[in-house]
């Protein structure tokens, strides 16, 4: 018998419907994966599951018992968790003290008994062989992918017999992302059900025993994952035939040079890397994680100090902090990694989000002009699809697809013609990935210079017009043409360079 | 998926066991540094003070001073516990007002019919913060303006009540506050009491809840907390805290006043900014904010044996929030800049 058997749900939003009449059935012991496209309901499947909400119509039958949980704690008690992509964790916390949050062992006094709590956490971490975590460091010192581990830790941690994975590889580095789908097949071996939610097909096919497609707010199909073929698998989640994922390279780059770095240095992350971006170029940055990138696209963007020489447009400029690096058709715009944490202000409309930072671009007279504004938005939101009620909608109830393009949007409109695309596609659907690759495309050959940077490395071969691998803070090789392939990337990211 | 990779996550070794790390004393420091700043500021008045007055060393002068502090500091755990949740209590003015005109009104030399008013104090304290926590979670309004208004309510209930300054309070209850227990006053003893008592409420799960929600209160959320039973013990014992401080008020002034609330309003947040606590919610600590009422309290004995103008205090006290203010803003950039 099923573990969890789903019918007809349902859930609204005021007038928007989340999900509608989906059904599901997994047993326990198995790899679950639910795929489709962002906005096609998986979120809002599996914060219903989970407790954050609450759902209008249809059933649920846990262990063949009714299933309504009121909040995440009544769904705790029965045993069911998710490691959810909007972390779940408190920043003022230590590692140890968030893993076991609101379920720490407790003294006679009914004092935590932290002793104890760390006896639990380095038999947890053991068990499962986590990678190294040090219990006691508060978890705002963490980076974004140490944060995500601590919260598949805390998963764990209560007697889980479901436990939802909620894209927890997107923020992983390769590494641990392969130690996460090991620990994945564990569990489901030890005799729970795991429910896996990525975008990386890879990923599903490597681990999934079923999968669900979702799409539009609904269940369309469920299958065998060794029974359909990935093709089958992207026509059910678009509800087409997606021709291609990566659009046509067609070579747009110009010879004036757009962007250029010589020398730029920062701490001990980056030590002298040089290179050009020419207008209506795609420029891929790729490598190992940790080797510079981020460091690099900091540095660029002047949130980080760095020292060397940077030219735009031919003339030297010192970047001195993001705003200076914002202004005008000269500058350079950034889409962040982290972009719930540094792109986006969550709480704030669609519109406030796109127009924050060229308030400027609608004033008259030093007054706002409404209509300005609300020309541009819509000008925006047709232009990049984005699928929100209205430009009034908060940005933190969008998809992650459709934050993304809000991003894009914030970007655009700062009329900056150097852009740094850090990751843009992590945590994207798949259809709204190929509708950001076309977007790089259309705006390379406006004369727009793009630098970008894939954690993905299909994305960096097939979209990019070369690719600068960093090794160690430097630049270790620069791919062209038919260099560009996967293989030539991990060879110059991991092997010395050979006397030129 | 196949290759080998060489380097982990953010460069570290490649080992799969937690290692013992090395304590990294900088970055402890560094988030102790406003709490630090305090203790040196108190540590600056005291010397001054010292140096201006004699007798300042001694047991008597702490007794003193640990009475003159004891209102503030009763009102400052409250509103330290607000704060830890994120939030803010204007009401514990209105409170303090109520809580000493129904003490001046109430209490009479039958010490049995005094403890029952008391309690009653104290528990009119409770419920009335919880009613606050109630209203900003049903609701969902903002602390400030629901607090601001239960405020003015129950400053007007306390005009009604008693509309001047007067009433009596019985000279034993009166005498509770120079009454010493092997050399200590009871204020150090009640100092050293809500030491413990936050020692030991920091470390429950009711106090890690309250803390963690005002860190992130989405995330406390997600992992399960009821957002409405934190507000309603955070600022419940905010209100219970109030009260007491109107008890202990009334040893001072010896009747009730229906305006004498709102001078612990501000202070109340002062000393525990001054003392670290973040008012964003989620971090500082008690005796942080302890240090905090200590210096405020001081600050207007160094006014009195300087010889100025007596309002030079609020100048002192505001230049000292300011500087406690801008240490833990250059803190937080150091620190954040170790992590970058």
């Amino acid at each position: 018998m099923d573990l969890v058997t789903v019918n007809g749900l349902s859930k609204r939003y005021g007038g928007i419907v989340a999900l509608s009449e989906a059904t599901f059935g997994a047993r326990a012991g198995e790899v679950h994966a639910l795929l489709g496209e962002n906005g096609a309901g998986k979120s809002t499947f599996i914060q219903i599951l989970s407790g954050a909400v609450q759902h209008d119509g249809g059933s649920i039958l846990v262990d063949g018992r009714d299933y309504r949980p009121a909040n995440p704690d009544a769904a705790q008690a029965r045993g069911i968790a998710a490691v959810f992509q909007e972390l779940s964790l408190i920043p003022d916390l230590s590692v140890e003290q968030n893993i076991w949050f609101r379920h720490e062992p407790r003294t006679l006094l009914r004092t935590v008994n932290r002793k104890e709590m760390r006896r639990k956490t380095l038999a947890l971490l053991e068990k499962y062989n986590f990678p190294a975590l040090r219990p006691d460091q508060e978890l705002r010192r963490l980076t974004l992918a140490e944060r995500q581990i601590v919260e598949i830790a805390k998963g764990l941690a209560k007697d889980t017999r479901i436990l939802i994975l909620d894209e927890a590889t997107s923020a992983l580095p390769a590494r641990e992302a392969e130690w996460l789908l090991k620990l994945t097949r564990q569990l489901a071996a030890e005799g729970r059900l795991v429910i896996f939610i990525s975008h990386r097909m890879a990923e599903v096919r490597a681990i999934a025993d079923r999968l669900t497609i979702f799409r539009n707010g609904s269940t369309v199909a469920a299958h065998e994952a060794n029974a359909v073929s990935d093709n089958e698998i992207v026509t059910q989640m678009i509800g087409r035939h997606l021709d291609r994922l990566y659009p046509e390279r067609v070579a747009t780059a110009t010879d004036s040079i757009a962007l250029s770095v010589k020398g730029v240095s920062s701490g001990s992350r980056l030590s002298g890397v040089d290179f050009a971006l020419r207008e209506g170029e795609v420029l891929g940055v790729g490598g190992l994680q940790g080797h510079g990138q981020r460091e690099l696209f900091q540095a660029l963007f002047g949130a980080t100090r760095a020292s060397g020489t940077i030219e735009l447009w031919g003339k030297p400029v010192s970047i001195g902090n993001p705003r200076q690096a914002l202004t005008g058709k000269d500058g350079i715009a950034l889409v962040p990694e982290d972009r719930r944490g540094q792109g986006l202000l969550l709480t704030k409309s669609v519109r406030e989000n796109l127009t924050l930072s060229v308030i400027k671009r609608f004033t008259e007279n030093g007054l706002l002009s409404r209509q300005k504004e609300a020309a541009l938005v819509k000008e925006m939101v047709d232009f990049l699809r984005i699928k929100a009620g209205t430009p009034e909608q908060l940005a933190g109830t969008l998809s992650g697809g459709n934050q993304q393009k809000v991003i894009f949007g914030k970007m655009l409109l700062t009329q900056a013609r150097v852009l740094l695309l850090y990751d843009p596609t992590r945590g994207v659907d798949v259809g709204t990935k190929g509708e950001i690759f076309q977007l790089m495309r259309d705006l390379a050959s406006k004369g727009y210079a793009i630098l970008f940077h894939s954690s993905d490395m299909p994305e960096l071969v097939h979209v990019a017009d070369r690719v600068l691998v960093m090794r160690n803070g430097r630049i270790a090789a620069t791919l062209e043409g038919d260099h560009i392939s996967e293989e030539e990337i991990l060879r110059a990211a991991m092997l010395e360079t050979k006397a030129a | 998926m196949s290759v080998e990779h060489t380097v982990g996550m953010a460069q570290r070794p490649a080992e799969t066991k937690p290692t013992k790390p090395a304590i990294d004393w900088r970055g402890r420091l560094l988030d102790r540094a406003p709490f630090l700043v305090a203790c040196l500021m108190l540590a600056l008045i005291i010397g001054i003070y010292g140096s201006l007055q004699s007798g300042v060393f001694s047991l008597d002068e702490l007794n003193l001073d640990t009475a003159a502090a004891m209102t503030l500091m009763l009102a400052a755990t409250g509103q330290t516990i607000v704060l830890l949740r994120g939030g803010i209590d204007l009401s514990i003015g209105g409170m303090i007002s109520l809580g000493t005109v129904i003490a001046a009104t109430r209490f009479t030399d039958d010490p049995s019919t005094t403890a029952l008013w008391a309690l009653i104090i104290l528990a009119l304290g409770f419920l009335i913060g919880a009613l606050n926590g109630l209203l900003i979670s049903l609701l969902k309004l903002q602390p400030f303006l629901v607090t601001l208004a239960t405020w003015s309510i129950l400053n007007g209930v306390a005009m009604i009540i008693l509309p001047t300054d007067g009433g009596s309070i019985p000279s034993w209850w009166v005498g509770f506050a120079s009454a010493q227990f092997i050399g200590l006053a009871s204020p150090v003893w009640m100092l050293l009491a809500l030491l413990m008592f936050w020692g030991w409420f920091r470390a429950t799960r009711a106090g890690i809840a309250i803390q963690a929600t005002g860190s992130n209160e989405k995330s406390a959320f997600l992992s399960g907390v009821s957002i409405t039973r934190v507000n309603l013990v955070t600022y419940g014992l905010s209100g219970l805290f109030a009260a007491g401080a109107a008890l202990f008020l009334v040893t001072q002034t010896g009747a009730g006043s229906p305006t004498i609330g709102k001078d612990y309003i501000l202070p109340s947040v002062a000393a525990a900014v001054i003392g670290g606590v973040s008012l964003f919610g989620g971090r500082g600590h008690l005796a942080g904010t302890l240090i905090g009422a200590f210096v405020l309290t001081l600050i207007g004995n160094l006014v009195f044996v300087l010889h100025v103008s007596s309002y030079w205090q609020p100048v002192a006290s505001g230049v000292i929030l300011l500087l406690s203010v801008l240490a833990s803003s250059v803190a937080e950039k150091a620190a954040r800049n170790r992590v970058q």
